[in-house]
């Protein structure tokens, strides 16, 4: 038996704490009750639990058992199992470089935003006022305070793309606040990342439990409620709610990076990862069922205040239009007084066309969004309307600081650990160069972000998040898959497993890997391709600021070109590798031949 | 002789009538929404809080220009149930001269807060349709207090590095102390297989592996 000469978890609780920290991130808020509202509320629930049970739980198992049983990082996992096929490590490693630049920004915003929570007056509450103090600055007027707050004074958002500014200062130190943190958190190796993840989580839930409470004693929560749980069964019906619950299981479970690969290197040998990997989904699901019935009181709220304020409005409109006393309309009678008014002063009604409201608590609560959108504008919004704002806002942001720190942490593994494994770096490393690694990997990555804070940041942001990782992770776990099936052998993976745990792995698992996984990856991964031709010049939603509002526009040449060298850098790593590995077998073998005749010449 | 004394009496209020009427040139739109600011306090809109407020545009009117204002010089008309009415203010000195729009909302702004108080209002709840009102300065601290925050977190978090280099140093001091050479760290040796697609269990062929100690940090 050799001697085990890597780190361990204490505890297999750390392990199991760590993989729920990675997996349960901010997609969990920000994507999930999108989805659930766009395709019609609890009946999404029927596709994503069985999406969970057909390709979340299995490939998660067989995530986990190959890190296990390699103990190595991606690159060298993968090489074990098939010299061939050690380009798929690195593509995971190059997919979660991209996160890992990209991922930073947001939990730069979350600190931005949670210094800004200790003031008297949130500043998102309120507009500022214009230069000569007649009123709200005219942006501010024509969108919300919210967005405002968002667009002009955290990112300072220019235009498009093509048109950039400079560094956001104020930015730029949250930025570097955060990638400090995260050092400070890998430092180690994991035992410090081991003792963080007991609090990353395990603080979410208390907030998200604190929040359950609150959101429900909001006044008009009960609205969104309704809402979510009324299912819309045609929904069912439409294909793309099925895609989009199968890829919501694939990334909310953080498949393909290489994390679970270099969390699961790190356990004993003989550790049971069966039982913890369907603990960690069955969490991971649950997380994002429960977020999204707070997030739904939470609309319930904003949309109720919403239209009641509208109402309000309407009702002055009608008072000072037809000059009636004040207590002849109230909040309750304002669409019979309308119809009214409508019937008995015609005239003046028509004056009034332009500027009458329509409020409507349904195209309120309709009003789905997701992203940065809903963590930063939508909740922003109800926070602000709440009592004690600042201690809401605060517990708020500190859970988006948990969720995008813990889901940083695996991010960050994920490229230290095959470094540290990867022959060609470790061979021209001396000592103190072997221990600075993470300290460069860090440095590099926040050099490379700074990029993120400028003023056209979030724009290639958006870039980052929608093409960075998508269509690669998809490659990547279906290489994976049936490398593993097919190239490895089930057979062979059996007996590793049955070597580790005791017990070899029963047909569900089996039918899983070799048959419905791969072909339903498969069908997302044409999916994907298809939309994409069909999709035509990929668009972003741009700030608009004399209008207030979001539009779409097209990428420039420059643009698409970026999203190309993304989509490619990290796809072609599999077939790169794979030719070098190949060229270089055939001169090995070339000189093992020559020598090898001159051996029994001379013998 | 009885027309001219009918004329005589009648002329003021014909005067008044044409002088303030909605829309007049030189006069201003008054909106007042009692019920909302003072809800179950509020004050019912009469003779006697019409004679308030012809008074304090009075005081306003003189305390602006300087000139002594009367009541009678205010005149307020059309007034409907919203509780809003037209004004125009006439000279001293000649009550058929209407004073200029511009004088009166100079007037209006400079003392926009005694008018508020004397009606228990505010700028919202008793609008002067077209002068806007000049909202207070935001207050602005001396130092924006996220950077502060910002400040202790990034302090306690340089303490945090400082702290873990230093206690580094200190246990490579005590473990060279304690064995020598040996280095007994976190991240040990490791024991690698040749290549050969397979990675057998537990079975290494010592030949291949390379020992790297690797010291901590």
């Amino acid at each position: 038996m050799a001697k085990d000469a890597r780190d361990n978890w204490e505890n297999p609780m750390q392990f199991v704490l760590a993989c729920v920290s990675y997996a349960v991130g901010l997609g969990n808020v920000w994507r999930f009750p999108y989805l659930c509202q766009m395709h019609g509320g609890g009946g999404f629930l029927i596709p994503y639990l069985l999406m969970l049970v057909l390709e979340g739980v299995p490939l998660f198992y067989l995530e986990l058992a190959i890190g296990q049983k390699m103990r190595l990082g991606s690159i060298g996992a993968w090489t074990a199992i098939s010299p061939y096929l050690g380009g798929l490590g690195l593509a995971s490693v190059v997919t979660s470089l991209y996160l890992c630049l990209y991922y930073n920004i947001i939990n730069a915003w979350s600190f931005w935003y949670l210094f800004h929570s200790f003031q008297s007056v949130l500043p998102w509450a309120a507009c500022p006022l214009n230069a000569n103090r007649t009123g709200p600055s005219e942006e501010c007027e024509r969108a919300t305070p919210t967005q405002y707050f968002f667009y002009r004074e955290t990112l300072n958002i220019s235009p498009s793309i093509e048109e950039n500014g400079g560094i956001h200062t104020g930015q730029a130190l949250c930025f570097l606040l955060a990638w400090v943190i995260t050092y400070l958190f890998i430092v180690r190796g994991v035992k410090s990342t081991g003792k963080v993840v007991y609090f990353t989580a395990t603080f979410p839930y208390v907030v998200l439990f604190i929040y359950l409470i609150r959101g429900f004693t909001l006044h008009g929560a009960i609205n969104g409620i309704k809402y979510m749980f009324t299912p819309k069964m045609e929904e069912l019906a439409n294909p793309t709610t099925w895609i989009n619950a199968a890829t919501q299981i694939f990334f909310s479970l953080g498949l393909g990076f290489g994390s679970l690969i270099a969390f699961a290197s790190y356990n004993q040998y003989h550790n049971n990862f069966e039982r913890q990997a369907i603990i960690v989904s069955l969490i991971n699901s649950g997380t994002s069922i429960f977020s999204s019935v707070v997030t739904f009181a939470i609309y319930g709220f904003k949309a109720t205040v919403n239209y009641e304020n509208c109402l309000e409005r309407t009702r002055i409109l009608l008072l000072n239009t037809f000059s009636l006393s004040e207590d002849s309309i109230t909040i309750d009678n304002v669409f019979e007084r309308i119809v009214e008014l409508n019937t008995t002063h015609p005239e003046q009604f028509a004056e009034l066309n332009g500027k009458l409201e329509d409020c409507n608590l349904e195209s309120e609560l309709s009003t789905a969004v997701e992203g940065t959108g809903l963590a930063f504008i939508v909740y922003s919004e109800a926070i602000k309307n709440m009592p004690l704002s600042q201690l809401w806002s605060v517990l708020y942001f500190i859970m988006l600081l948990m969720l995008g720190m813990g889901s940083m942490l695996g991010n960050i593994t994920a490229i230290i650990t095959p470094l540290r494994d990867f022959k060609v770096l470790s061979c021209i490393s001396t000592e103190v160069f072997n221990g600075k690694k993470k300290c460069i990997v860090c440095f590099i990555c926040l050099l490379l972000g700074l990029g993120f804070t400028t003023t056209s940041g979030n724009y290639w942001f958006t870039m980052f998040n929608d093409y960075g990782a998508t269509f690669s992770l998809l490659f990547i776990v279906l290489i994976e898959v049936i490398t593993v099936s097919y190239i490895y052998g089930i057979k062979r993976f059996e007996r590793d497993i049955e070597d580790m745990l005791g017990h070899r792995p029963n047909w569900y698992w089996k039918i899983m890997w070799a048959g419905v996984s791969p072909l339903l990856l498969i069908g997302l991964f044409l999916f994907y391709i298809i939309n994409y031709i069909q999709g035509g010049t990929p668009t972003y939603q741009a700030w608009n600021k004399d209008l207030g509002k979001s539009e779409q526009i097209e990428y420039p040449l420059f643009g698409q070109a970026f999203i190309g060298l993304l989509l490619a850098s990290s796809v072609s790593c599999v077939p790169l590798t794979a030719l070098y590995v190949f060229c270089q077998r055939r001169k090995h073998a070339q000189r093992h031949m020559q020598q090898h005749t001159v051996n029994t010449v001379a013998a | 002789m009885l027309e001219r004394i009918f004329i005589f009496l009648f002329l003021p209020s014909v005067l008044a009538a044409q002088l303030c009427k909605p829309d007049a040139p030189e006069g201003f739109k008054v909106r007042l929404s009692i019920k909302t600011a003072l809800q179950d306090e509020a004050y019912e809109w009469d003779g006697n809080e019409r004679f308030l407020f012809q008074a304090t545009l009075a005081f306003a009117m003189s305390r602006h220009t300087r000139q002594e204002f009367n009541v009678s010089n205010i005149l307020v008309c059309d007034e409907t149930p919203r509780v809003s009415f037209w004004f125009v203010v006439t000279s001293p000195d000649d009550p058929s001269q209407l004073i200029n729009r511009g004088k009166v909302e100079a007037a209006v702004r400079m003392s926009r807060n005694r008018i508020n108080s004397a009606f228990l209002l505010s700028d919202e709840t008793l609008e002067f349709v077209g002068i806007l009102p000049t909202l207070a300065a935001p207050v602005e601290p001396a130092s924006p207090p996220w950077l502060i925050v910002f400040g202790v977190v990034m302090g306690l978090v340089g303490a945090g590095i400082v702290f873990l280099l230093v206690s580094t140093v200190l246990q490579k001091r005590r473990k060279k102390n304690q064995e020598g050479d040996e280095g007994d760290d976190d991240e040990e040796a490791r024991v690698k297989t040749a290549e050969n697609g397979c990675r057998s269990d537990g079975i290494y062929n010592t030949s291949f592996s390379e020992d790297e100690p690797n010291t901590q940090m």
